[in-house]
């Protein structure tokens, strides 16, 4: 066929455009420093089918997930057209015709065609009509380009089908072209011209499609499938540790990612899921997780500049707004990565010494001290002192429960009687339990996630010696960070604890009939999930069984369990200032409870979060609306008196 | 230009500070001790100093914890760090080590003697002085910036109001600062591991050969409470109790 050369060298032409404009990503790719993800084919795999096959995560959001799955399973169907439209032309004689490219699969293509534009509509009515605000950022010429691409395709794939069938070819099979044939008919269009003119735009936009693609969101198409392939197995709660390659502990290039980190930059679809869950870029600070990505990605696009990474492509201001809160990476469709790279940049800053004057006091007190307040060791244990029986000390005999009491439950005052009540609680479900007194140090877990990684290896093998120095069967915390470091990030060290928080803990010797509760009325509470403890370590159950066997009734926040709203303390945040704060996420959240209307008691289990939110409820003057209580506030054993509770309206 | 750090450990602000039996001094033994502040300023300055022109940095400590603030000085950039032994469980007297820190100042062919103004058991700032005075070397004392060009030094000394004096000083000197020209920096936990392999020198002191003065006679710690009143939360409760107390106090009418 004459068209058979033209045909060779467009497409040659095309491929040869599209790896030229992937060159700088594939040189970088080959470049970055190695990652181990290549084991556990199998369960890699189901993850992939899960992600992709079940549209899991896209479907959250049921308008933008229901027509991403139209659109790629019309792609799938199309791409038979597609095999037709070159395999006849560049091998003569190629047809699709022996398995049904005439019937059945002419039928499938005619019918997804209409459902690919449904799909492309429902896309420009999210995009132009709707316009949610996670958008915001993302590239529109980009989206724009790529729906002017797919409506170009479909419809030069119906009309050329149209025009054949105008020229005398059967169209039985394809409804949709018979109606269309029909029209070019009247309007008076040779059938064979019309069926070249629609081919060569057909295979013309194919093509074009393809050399757009590398410079473009689109490459999730190809990548999205191998990113979620070589996601992170490891526990959600185990920070990836310095590389031993690496001689400074921390970042400033794009090139000292390793090879999963740079293709995380690649396959962003810039669906803005990240932004719409960030805690810091609700609060009006400089962090977009999407951008941050973004950025990153056509810093890498653009090739060596002369502006570093970390303050340069991406600012201090952006990485220390970070809560680490993981609600980013718990919605991303493509499983990317964004808590490693920020932690690796700052590392990269406390290592240069870059640090906060709140964070270098914290850190500073932590480097001397073992706690983040500038308290002396031995006022860690002086909450004891006011229970009305001795705690055993750990250190000089065995104990059943391990208790690491944490920073925030030893020291700071508005928590201490929280921490006095799970003692009373433990005490009369006849725990045999102790703790480390002078000897606890911070876990290290927010310390960790502040960049500050030496400091870390320094709390954490204080305390690791500490522990095994004791004699214990299992270890309970209060405090989610805490067991998020001691669960997880002691792993580092070979130290694998069982560990427990204490809701857990309770709700156990609840259903073992140890402790034996006053029961409620049945008033309304909501309950916030702590990121440590949910998102991080899936600890979602037990504190809702607590409130339920505290006779409460539990009305959930909209954002709930995976979605929780961080309380804007993680990461290190709580010792840095509210500079640029327009919202705080405490705040945020308090209005969020604020507004189900019928509930009394705003119920956490996490220290830090009864620090953050009392402030928040003291900050909006709502304080005589609701009432932030810990859950070992609403547990009250039968063996006590029952606490009135301060009688709320709602 | 060779310059001589004094980083004197003093008792932890933060901790119960209690008296010894002789009501006379405090008693050391549960105490956490931490870098004096102004000591930890001129260090910094010593280190910007470094930065700026080259310099040998020699740190000395003096006091309970030494070991662990030069493993730290090593890490912000000191070049020798040496421990000065001292009498234990006492008050580190200006008076005793100014003998110690002038003989060292010799040894190490010192250019520079920088030390915090005062300390919190040195509330007269008598350090730089004394080694200046032993020295026979010129002392300017509440410096918050020191440049050096050559042997020529300019020291900025801050005289409240925004008011700053400049002086123009030969090297050798003794320096007492108040502030570093910019705030002390923060050294990781990653380095203070690499600066804890650092080998620490160690020096006996000298005879400080000065009569004692004056004796402490009596020591006593602030009497606690009863001074403030808590008002609680309510905005409304709030003002009626502020609007009674100040009637009560004559201070408004009610």
């Amino acid at each position: 066929m004459a068209s058979t050369l033209p045909l060779w060298i467009l497409v040659i032409t095309a491929l040869a455009l599209t790896a030229w404009r992937s060159r700088r990503y594939a040189a970088a790719l080959a470049n970055a420093p190695a990652a181990a993800r290549f084991n556990r084919p199998m369960l890699r795999l189901q993850g992939v089918m899960v992600a992709i096959g079940m549209h899991r995560k896209m479907l959250r959001k049921p308008l933008s997930g229901v027509l991403h799955a139209i659109i790629f399973i019309s792609f799938f169907v199309l791409f038979t057209a597609t095999i037709d439209a070159f395999g006849s032309r560049l091998f003569p004689g190629f047809s699709l015709a022996p398995v049904g490219g005439e019937t059945w699969i002419a039928a499938l293509q005619d019918v997804f065609s209409v459902l690919m534009l449904t799909g492309v509509g429902l896309a420009l009515y999210q995009r132009y009509v709707l316009r949610p605000a996670r958008f915001d950022g993302s590239s529109g010429s980009d989206a724009a380009i790529i729906y002017v691409l797919i409506v170009l395709i479909v419809a030069s794939l119906l009309l050329e089908a149209a025009a054949r069938i105008a020229g005398g070819t059967d169209g039985s099979w394809r409804p949709v072209a018979s109606v269309l044939a029909g029209l070019l008919d009247r309007a008076g269009m040779s059938a064979h011209a019309g069926e070249e003119l629609f081919y060569w735009v057909h295979v013309g936009a194919i093509l074009a499609f393809l050399v757009y693609i590398p410079g473009s969101k689109h490459r999730h198409m190809f990548l999205a499938a191998p990113n979620i392939y070589f996601r992170n197995l490891e526990p959600r709660g185990l920070v990836p540790a310095v590389p031993e390659a690496r001689e400074v502990p921390g970042i400033d290039s794009l090139g000292q990612f390793d090879w999963k980190q740079q293709l995380d930059l690649l396959s962003c679809t810039e669906c803005g899921r990240c932004q719409a869950v960030c805690p810091a870029y609700a609060a009006g600070l400089p962090l977009s997780p999407k951008l941050l990505i973004t950025d990153m990605r056509d810093a890498l696009a653009a090739g060596p500049s002369a502006a570093p990474l970390v303050g340069g492509v991406i600012s201090e201001e952006t990485l220390w707004a970070c809560t680490t809160c993981r609600a980013c990476m718990e919605v991303c469709p493509v499983e990317i990565e964004h808590l490693p790279k920020i932690i690796d940049m700052r590392r990269h800053l406390v290592d240069e010494g870059l640090v906060s004057p709140g964070l270098q006091e914290a850190l500073s007190n932590l480097t001397r001290l073992g706690n983040s307040m500038g308290k002396p060791s031995k006022m860690r244990s002086r909450w004891t002192k006011e229970l009305g029986f001795p705690v055993k000390d750990a250190r000089e005999q065995p104990v059943d429960v391990l208790w690491f009491v944490g920073d925030y439950a030893s020291y700071d005052p508005r928590v201490q009687e929280i921490t006095r009540r799970v003692a009373e609680l433990l005490t009369a479900a006849g725990v045999d339990f102790g703790i480390l007194f002078d000897a606890e140090r911070n876990s290290g877990n927010d310390v960790r996630r502040a960049g500050e990684e030496g400091l870390f290896e320094t709390l954490a093998q204080s305390n690791i010696d500490e522990i095994n120095a004791c004699r214990f069967n299992r270890i309970m915390t209060t405090d989610p960070h805490s067991l998020n470091a001691l669960k997880n990030d002691y792993r580092h060290f070979g130290a694998a604890f069982e560990v427990l928080h204490y809701t857990a803990l309770l709700a156990e010797l609840i259903t073992a009939g140890k402790l034996d509760l006053h029961v409620a009325d049945g008033a309304r509470v909501t309950y916030h999930d702590p990121c440590y403890l949910g998102r991080y370590n899936g600890g979602f159950d037990a504190p809702r069984a607590l409130i339920r066997a505290a006779g409460y009734t539990l009305h959930d926040m909209p954002r709930c369990r995976e979605n929780s709203f961080c309380c804007g303390a993680g990461g290190g945040r709580i010792w840095q200032g509210d500079d640029g704060v327009t919202e705080r996420p405490s705040e945020n959240r308090i209005r969020e409870a604020l507004s189900l209307g019928d509930v009394a008691y705003f119920v956490v289990a996490c220290p830090k979060d009864k620090v953050m939110y009392t402030a928040a409820i003291d900050a909006l003057g709502v304080a005589e609306t609701l009432k932030v209580v810990d859950i070992a506030e609403l547990l009250v054993p039968r063996t006590s008196r029952a606490i009135e509770m301060p009688t709320v309206e709602t | 230009m060779n310059i001589l750090v004094v980083l004197r450990m003093i008792p932890d602000s933060a901790g119960e500070l209690q008296l010894a039996e002789d009501g006379r001094s405090i008693d050391r033994e549960w105490l956490d001790f931490q870098l004096n502040d102004f000591d930890d300023h001129a260090l910094e300055e010593a280190i910007l100093l470094k930065e700026a022109g080259g310099a040998k940095v020699t740190a000395v400590a003096v006091g309970e914890g030494a070991n662990r603030v030069l493993q730290m000085a090593a890490a912000r950039g000191a070049d020798e760090v040496v421990a000065l032994q001292c009498e234990e469980d006492a008050m580190i007297s200006s008076r005793e080590i100014a003998a110690s820190i002038a003989a060292m100042a010799r040894a190490k062919s010192a250019d520079l003697v920088l030390c915090g103004v005062q300390s919190s058991e040195d509330v007269f700032g008598q350090l730089a002085p004394y080694v200046g005075a032993l020295l026979d070397w010129p002392h300017v004392s509440g410096a918050n910036r020191i440049v050096a060009n050559g042997a020529v030094l300019r020291v900025t000394q801050e005289r409240g109001a925004g008011v700053a004096v400049t002086y123009e000083l030969a090297a050798p000197a003794v320096l007492g600062v108040q502030t570093a020209s910019k705030a002390p920096r923060y050294v990781s936990g990653s380095k203070l591991r690499e600066a804890s392999k650092t080998p620490i020198g160690r020096a006996t002191p000298e005879p400080s050969g000065l009569e004692r003065a004056a004796d402490i006679i009596t020591l006593r710690l602030p009497v606690q409470g009863g001074s403030g009143e808590n008002l609680g939360g309510n905005a409304e409760t709030v003002a009626d109790r502020l609007v009674s107390i100040l009637a009560a106090k004559g201070m408004a009418r009610n």
